[in-house]
């Protein structure tokens, strides 16, 4: 019965710190997050993305002005981040490895992520894209339009989209503020919440 | 105390736990409410002291945008300053003049909303500064104690950051930034090798200014 025990302390030592520190954020007055179930708004993604860009979106072909709806993929996961958000800092290098686990996983197709700037000029949003390297589009949303659309959130914050075959607009099926506890935990999230 | 209270009532009342035999069992049980408890006060503890989101002050409303006259312009030489920084030594315009090209972003107030998410972004531009063979200053009339809590409490900042506390908003008032409430405006300055201010931004105390523009006002210098 020793094993038990002392791996009770193991998972007690491993795991409880994670619960204390996890959920740091950047706080916004006046925050309405749109619920679990809710219909998530057409964002508009400006002509500005890059070819690779619009190919990883699955809108290679699309010229000019593109939105949210112009995706074909089941699932997105759009953060809403801010580059002077420390936590947005943090968090990077983690959705970087989110971004790496779904292309391992064979997810790439199905899963696309997608990064919002909120307040962030589109040369504030190319100096986190040149620090951190992201290689999922990240669009400005200067004057908080975006940000406005999906319920003034803190950062960062987690909207996981599905959308069911014919369906136009996408489902919110996750909506979480603050950090994720891990890139693996939250690819376990994504999937089950968006199968 | 909620949670150290929870966790005692589920002992008390027969939570299933594993079986415990022989002291090294019981050492290893112990050891894990331990770290049970120790997490619980933590816990508790953060959720007692303010975050730093809670403590930063609101304001009941939007200030007058700019509500003091420069007394400097482009192509004057940058007014002299030697200031106490939060690291406990002097940032003096000496150090910089005939080495480095110099950027002071001036903010209002330590513990303020729009203060406080300016200077964080900076963070990730320290190559950019350096690509331009430039150094970065942040500057507020605060006193230095009240600078080192509000910096450390952003998670530290790679650039100095000094207070022009006294005399009060000195070199704030040279540069003709002091607003008459005894704040900086919020500020960026732009000093060449030679100590030659080469570009002046005062934008609206209400509205953090977009760093993109400081970094097309640095490239612009060439």
């Amino acid at each position: 019965m020793r094993k038990p025990v002392w791996c009770l302390v193991l998972a007690v030592c491993l795991l409880y710190p994670l619960a204390v520190l996890a959920g740091e954020a950047s706080e916004s007055p006046g925050a309405a997050p749109l619920p679990v179930g809710a219909t998530f708004p057409d964002l508009p993604l400006g002509s500005a993305l890059s070819p690779e860009q619009r190919a990883y979106l699955g809108i290679a072909k699309k010229e000019g002005p593109v939105s949210l709806a112009d995706i074909s993929a089941p699932v997105v996961v759009v953060e809403i981040f801010s580059m002077y958000c420390p936590h947005c800092q943090k968090e990077a290098p983690l959705v970087n490895d989110l971004f790496d686990l779904l292309e391992k996983g064979g997810h790439a197709d199905k899963v696309k992520l997608l990064g919002i700037g909120a307040g962030n000029s589109a040369m504030e949003v190319d100096i986190f894209r040149a620090k951190f390297e992201p290689r999922f589009p990240l669009v400005p949303d200067q004057d908080f339009t975006v940000h406005d659309a999906c319920g003034r959130v803190g950062t960062p914050y987690f909207y996981v989209l599905a959308r069911k075959p014919g369906e136009a607009a996408y489902t919110v099926a996750i909506s979480r503020l603050g950090r994720m506890d891990s890139p693996e935990s939250l690819v376990n999230d994504i999937l089950a919440a968006a199968p | 105390m909620d949670h150290i209270d929870r966790f005692a009532g589920q002992n008390q009342t027969g939570c299933p736990l594993p079986a415990i035999r022989g002291l090294g069992a019981l050492a290893a049980m112990a050891a894990a409410l331990a770290v049970v408890l120790l997490g619980a006060i933590v816990a508790a503890w953060a959720e007692e002291s303010p975050g730093f989101a809670e403590s930063i002050f609101q304001s009941a409303g939007p200030q007058k945008p700019v509500d003091s006259v420069l007394a400097v312009a482009p192509g004057d030489p940058m007014p002299d300053f030697d200031l106490p920084a939060i690291d406990g030594g002097r940032v003096r315009l000496a150090d910089y003049v005939g080495k480095k090209k110099l950027v002071i972003s001036f903010v209002p107030a330590a513990w303020t909303p729009v203060c406080s998410g300016q200077w964080p972004g900076y963070n990730i531009a320290k190559e950019i500064f350096e690509a331009e063979n430039a150094a970065l200053l942040g500057i507020s009339v605060d006193n230095v104690p009240s600078l080192h809590a509000w910096v450390t409490q952003m998670g530290g900042l790679w650039f100095p950051v000094a207070s022009d506390f006294w005399p009060h908003g000195g070199l704030a008032g040279k540069l003709g930034i002091l607003r008459p409430e005894g704040v900086s405006e919020r500020a960026i300055f732009i000093v060449d090798e030679k100590g030659i201010i080469r570009s002046i931004a005062v934008s609206d105390i209400n509205v953090r200014p977009d760093l993109g523009e400081l970094v097309r006002a640095l490239r612009d210098l060439h």
